[in-house]
Order: structure tokens, then sequence, then C-alpha cells
């Protein structure tokens, strides 16, 4: 453990979004503590600012100082997969990726369905990030019988999954709704349904009918998402405080279901992953520009060396640029409200196959702040969006203590510079798996510190 | 505007996998090659020793007649070292993974493999991860590229300008287009060579191919997607009856194949409507009275038996350039 922290950021671009100022500011930490906040050009200007975006200007400063972030979905995938990753390697990289809190999803082996393992899985070297387990919704994740949610609860678990796969009998699936309403936490649903999608490789398009690739329909996730939101009409009305996630929607169409079913006043949130708002299928066929460089019709879809590049292979699938669009508005409206990783690590062995044959996974917690950056100069998401979306939103949903950058507060910060690139390689990488497209490619953002109550978590 | 190449993939490579992204120019190098071997094939020598040295091995993960044993005759015309890589009895039965495979084989000194394998993109994977030139022969649904290549050889010679160009014909492909690598990878030869292709088949097994044939806009061709065998065959120049996939079908995709012969076969019948000229092909194997009437197969306008022995040509062109530009 290192030593209380006693350090001045000065002139740096502050985003507080837990007391919405943003703008250029010096923090002094003494002793771990933010010991002062000075807002250069007063707190008004800072309160302006964050409802303009946050973004700063071109004379600004390029250093930005955030809240340590807040990831609600990663898998470390201890304890039974240690090889592809555990709470050491885990959290190892999540300070590099500027993280200070990660709720990491039950599908471990065995399924994080009783007090043991759910502590089994937080166990270990965590370089001071918070470990917020998730617990199996049903007994061995599946989908007959839930879980004891009272006492897992009460070991720690914030919220209650099924993540790999949905809880697809709707009577098991309301239970587990009303286990968790009891207990006070959410039910994060992983919307898939498995009639449509079994075997499926790629999402249904152009690209999977270039690529020969099976189909992954839309409706796969739509059907599962409106299903899920029925359940949750009819339990709302008996029990008051039922609270249901969708973890990783990658749909316009899905995402406008949950848009409308917020209309009615539902307590239904949803995230996205960062690859889902950045990458499209066409990066199956080896085409790497952003989502946001893709015009519909300006498809390339000859397939380039670096096609059928198993990394890609996710669940669910990478999509076409308007759906990838469709996420970038859901974070923007309020539809999302978080960034979720789905850091999903896989050995070599489990990804240097053939791409359907491939386990489904991206490893992006390294690169999550960098891809949500790429998406911001784009000019796509303003910085209050993204830091919103990585931190105060998740933290929203999982019950979670995040103070801002406030005098007084125990110092959890990231400190990120905008201005400059870095590739992620397998030796920047920190991480135990390297499944993970983005490897070479320049990624704006670098984190430079991490600090995690009041001591240094990560130094550049 | 659908960009079917970058200008980089025009560059030649010590690998085939795929004819997406080669344009007619590289197209046409190869039916003249083709063209060379088989004259090459007829010579007194019947072969050459271009490829005297070189270990070309076979690595089938899926059954095939036609294709392995042309490219092996290929191989063999052509002077290479050919071995036949025993996928039952091989080391892969014990879990040895396609990337350990091509390592192995590369060890072994294997220069060229001849990769067929059940999903799509595999020889990417094995291009990835091997020295020598991987050539694509069949990757799942998506792409069959040798097979495309003898399919334009047949055609441009029975139906072609002087330079063997599509341009003004209607080529009819018919049946299951959504398992099939053939289609996929006849799409890209016959649009770069100018043809105008109908596209039809049973709604369940054309799933995708409106969009898939609208993306062929801005091609020199034309593809089209129709909604019933008569309307793919009126002016058609040519017609090709893709296989019922039996072992890739899933239920409820066809109803019967009495039903499907019916809508979907080549009949006697059914090419009373074609003009009498046009012609008749299938890539094989062939579920005869299926997709196919027997008589039709051996019938005057077939071309079936001039695509299979159009493949030992191409395929000794295939390998022909890609040793050459290993070499280079």
């Amino acid at each position: 453990m290192t030593d209380l922290l006693t350090v001045n950021f000065a002139e740096h671009w502050v985003v507080d979004p837990v007391a919405e100022l943003a703008g250029v500011a010096s923090v002094s930490i003494i002793a771990g503590k933010i010991a002062s906040v000075t807002w250069r050009d007063g707190e008004a200007a800072a309160r302006a600012c964050w409802t303009a975006g946050a973004n700063p200007g071109p004379s600004d400063p390029t250093v930005a100082l955030l809240p340590a972030l807040i990831d609600l979905h990663a898998h470390f995938r201890q304890p039974g997969a240690n090889a592809s990753e555990d709470v050491e390697s885990g959290t190892r990289a999540a300070v590099h990726g500027g993280y200070g809190t990660v709720a990491l999803m039950p599908n471990t082996e065995p399924a994080a369905d009783t007090v043991e393992t759910l502590r089994a899985a937080i166990a270990g070297e965590r370089h001071g990030v918070r470990l917020l387990p998730i617990a199996a919704a049903t007994v061995g994740r599946a989908g007959t019988q839930v879980s004891n949610v009272g006492a897992l609860v009460k070991a720690g678990a914030v919220a209650i999954s099924d993540d790999g796969s949905p809880i697809a009998d709707r009577v098991v699936f309301r239970a587990a709704l009303l286990a968790a309403a009891t207990a006070g936490i959410p039910l994060i649903e992983h919307c898939e349904e498995p009639s449509l999608t079994d075997g499926s490789e790629a999402a249904d398009g152009l690209v999977a009918s270039r690529l020969g690739l099976r189909p992954w329909p839309a409706a796969g996730e739509l059907r599962a998402v409106e299903s899920a939101i029925a359940v949750l009409r009819d339990v709302v009305t008996s029990a008051a405080p039922a609270r249901l996630h969708l973890t990783h929607l990658s749909t316009a169409a899905a995402l406008a279901a949950v848009r409308s079913a917020q209309g009615e006043g539902l307590p239904l949130t949803c995230d996205v992953t960062p690859h889902h708002i950045a990458l499209t299928d066409g990066w199956i066929a080896g085409d790497r520009r952003w989502a946001w460089e893709v015009a519909s019709g300006d498809e390339r879809l000859a397939p380039t060396a670096d096609a059928f590049d198993a990394d890609l292979r996710v669940c669910p699938p990478l999509r076409a640029a308007v759906d990838a669009a469709a996420c970038r508005e859901a974070l923007r409206n309020g539809t999302a409200l978080a960034i979720g990783t789905d850091h999903a690590p896989h050995s070599r062995e489990k990804k240097e196959v053939e791409f359907g044959l491939a386990a489904n996974g991206i490893a992006g917690i390294e690169t999550s702040l960098s891809v949500a950056i790429a998406a911001h100069r784009a000019g796509e998401l303003s910085l209050a969006t993204i830091v919103a979306a990585l931190t105060t939103g998740p933290a929203r949903l999982l019950g979670a203590d995040l103070v801002g950058v406030t005098p007084g507060a125990s110092a959890s910060l990231v400190q990120v510079d905008l201005a400059v690139s870095w590739r992620p390689s397998r030796e920047t990488l920190q991480g135990r798996s390297i499944n993970m497209p983005l490897i070479g490619r320049e990624l704006p953002g670098v984190v430079l510190l991490t600090v995690l109550e009041g001591r240094l978590a990560y130094q550049r | 505007m659908v960009t079917q190449a970058a200008p980089a993939e025009e560059r030649s490579s010590r690998h085939l996998l795929d004819v997406a992204g080669l344009n007619w120019r590289s197209l046409q190098k190869l039916l003249a090659s083709a063209g060379e071997m088989q004259q090459l094939l007829d010579s007194r020598a019947g072969g050459s020793d271009a490829l005297r040295g070189v270990g070309v091995t076979t690595l089938f993960y899926e059954p095939s007649t036609r294709t392995r044993i042309s490219f092996e005759a290929a191989a063999a015309a052509l002077g290479a070292r050919v071995t036949t890589f025993n996928v039952a009895t091989s080391s892969v039965g014990k879990g040895e993974s396609l990337v350990d495979t091509v390592r192995t084989l590369e060890a072994l000194r294997s220069q060229v493999i001849v990769l067929r394998h059940e999903r799509a993109g595999a020889p990417w994977l094995a291009a990835r991860h091997f020295g020598g030139s991987i050539v694509n022969a069949g990757d799942g649904w998506h792409a069959h590229p040798t097979q495309a290549l003898l399919d334009l050889s047949v055609l441009s010679r029975n139906l072609g300008d002087s330079s063997g160009y599509l341009a003004g014909r209607r080529i009819a492909i018919v049946g299951d287009l959504l398992h099939s690598r053939v289609v996929r990878s006849n799409l890209h030869t016959l649009t770069t060579a100018g043809a105008t292709v109908l596209l039809t088949g049973p709604a369940s097994l054309t799933t995708g191919f409106a969009e898939h044939a609208a993306s062929f806009r801005g091609t020199a061709g034309n593809v089209q997607l129709v909604g019933n065998l008569d309307e793919a065959l009126h002016n058609a120049d040519a017609v090709m009856a893709l296989r019922i996939q039996r072992e890739r079908l899933t239920p409820g995709e066809l109803d019967s194949l009495e039903a499907y012969r019916a809508a979907w076969g080549l009949t006697e019948a059914r090419l009373a409507a074609l003009s009498p000229r046009a012609l008749v092909l299938h890539p094989g194997p062939m579920n005869e009275g299926v997709e196919i009437d027997p008589n039709v197969a051996d019938g005057p306008r077939s071309l079936v038996l001039e695509q299979v022995r159009a493949g030992i040509p191409m395929r000794m062109a295939v390998l022909a350039q890609v040793v050459a530009e290993a070499r280079a």
C-alpha cells in the first residue's frame, strides 16, 4: 500500500459530475484528502460549463481530472478461469483504465450463487480498487430456481444477474425481479432470446450475409427486452421498489423500446458498451473505421487480411453503424445511464480459433475511457455525457458511494491527458488476456494517474 | 457507394483467400493462365515441373471429391510434392487446433496449404499463422474462390466476348443461397465480369439476399433477387442450380424435397422456358431429381462435366500464381 498522497493539481480541466461543475481548476490533495478545489472562473461559470457539456476549449488545459471511474459490468474470471484473469490482474487492468470501482458479474465457475463464491470472487490483491460483487440471480445461473438473494445481499451483493445468459423462463424471471425488489437491489438482465440466436456468429445484416456468418437477428434482443418490460410492468404494480437494468443493449430497436418504457415511468435503466458505441460489424470484414466514420451504403465489405478476427466475436454481436449511432444517442438522451465495459478476458486458446468457434467477449476495461474520448473528440459525445456514463450513472444503479471532486473528501481521482494518444499492446496492457480488437491502434486519452482513497493506485 | 475493394487489395497476394476484391484484370490473368495450363495438360508432357520441390498439402475439414482431387491433380501436374492431410486420422481428432495444425505443416515443409473448413473465415486465421500460401478451397457458407473461378472460365468460354467479358449476359442462380459459398463467390466474379445475376430460391433459403444483392450496385455487373424461378429464367443465358445442402439445413428451412423440386427444380419442362441455347450449370455434387433432373444434368445444354474438367487447369493457375507471389 502506498502512502497517502499529497499533491497539487494546478490548472487542470476538472469535471465533477457529482456537483455538476466543470472547468479549469486547481485541486490540492493533502494526506489523501481533497484540501481545496479552486475554480479559476468561479463556480457559476463551472456550473454553466457543465451544463454546456463540460467540453474544454482550444486554449484550455488538456490534462483532465475526473472522479475515478465505475464499471457496472466486468468479468475477472475468479474463481474458475484464473488463467484468463483474476482479481489481481483485473484490478491492475482497471486502475490502468482509470477505474476505482468495479462490479463483477457472477458467471464464474462455480457461479457466484453462494456467499462463499461471492467472497471468493473478490478475494486477493485489489490495487486499491473497490469491488462490488453481483450475485447469480438463479442457482448455478441455470435459470430454474432463484438464488438466496437476501443472504447474498447481506454478504455484499449489489445486484443480481445471470449475465452471459438470459433468465429465459418468465416465471423465474418474475420471481427474481421480486426477490431483488425485496432486497432493495436491481436485477441486471442479459437480453437475448436463445431460440433466435443459438449458434449465431454475427449480427444479422449485410456483413454477416457477405461473410457467410450465421446471423444473430436484432429481434433476438428486442423480443427479450419487450418480454422483460412486460414482466416489469406487471411487477411494479405489486412490488414498488422493483428495479430492472438491461445490460449491454446493442440495437436501435431495443433502445427505442427501453426509452418508451421509461416514458411510462417504469423503473428501467440500461447500459451500452464501449465496443457497441464505437465499432461496427464491418470490423469483422477488416474495415477499421470508427462507427461514426461509416456512412450508410459506404460499407467496406471485401475481407482484408485482418478479417475474421475472433477478438471481435462478442455477445451481443457488433452491429451496423446505425445501431452504434443509436447506442451513442441513448447516452446523449439519457436512455442509457452508463457505459459498462463488459470486460470479458479470454485466454489465447479460446480466441486464437475460427471466428465462429471463439469465446464471446472483449477485454475492454483498459481502453473504454479512450474509446469514449475518441467519440468525444469526434464530436459525438460531450465530455459531460461520457464522464457521467462512467461515474454517476453506474453509481446510481449500484447504490455505490461516489464523491466528486469535493473538498474534504478522500481523493479518488483519475488524471488523464486528453491530447496524448497511446497504442494498446501486449506490453502496454495490464490484464492477463489481451483479447482486444484495438491492439495496435492509436487511441486518444492517456491515463497518467489513478488515485484511490487518497493513495496512488496507478502511475504511468 | 459500396466500396468493393480498397486499392491495396488489388495487389496480388501469396494467398488466395477470396475472389472478393479481385478486379477484372486479375481475373483475366487467371483465365489466361488456366488456358495455358489446359494446353500444358493437353501436351505430350501432360504437365510441367514449375512447382518441383514445392510441398502442397490438402487440408480438408469437410468431405470433398472433386475439389480435393482436382487440387491434388493440379499440384501433381505442376510437379509439386502433394500430401493429403487426413483430418479424420490426424491429431485434429485429439483436439489440435487449426493454428497448431498449420504451424505443424509449415515445420513439415508445406509451402502451400489448400484448406477446406466448415467455418467462415478459417483460411484468414490460417493465413495469419502460416508462412507459406493458403488457398481457400471453401470456408463454411462464405467463399469458394476456385469454384467461382472455374465457373467463370466455363461461362467466359461459352458466353463471353473475345476477352471473356460477360457484359449483357444474364446468369440465373437458383436454390439455397443462404448456405452457399458458391453463390457468394460467384457474385463477385460474375459482376466483375459485367454480368447480370438473377438470384432466386425459397424465401427461407434466400434470407438477407435482397440487401446482399443490392450491395453489388456500383460493380460492372448487376444482381437482382427475384421471387420465382420463371422470372429468373426469363431471357437467361445460363442457369446454375445450387445443391440442397442437407447437412447445413435446420428444421423448417425446407418443406420437402418433392415440394422443392416442384417449385425450384431444373426439370425439362422448366427449361422449355429458356432460350434454346441457354446453358445449365451445377457446382456438384448433385442431388439428381431434387434441384436438377438427371436428363437435364446429362442433356445437351449441360456444362456440368465441363465445369469439373475446368477445375484442374484453373487450380493449376491458382497454385502457380500463389507460389510465384510467395517467391517474389
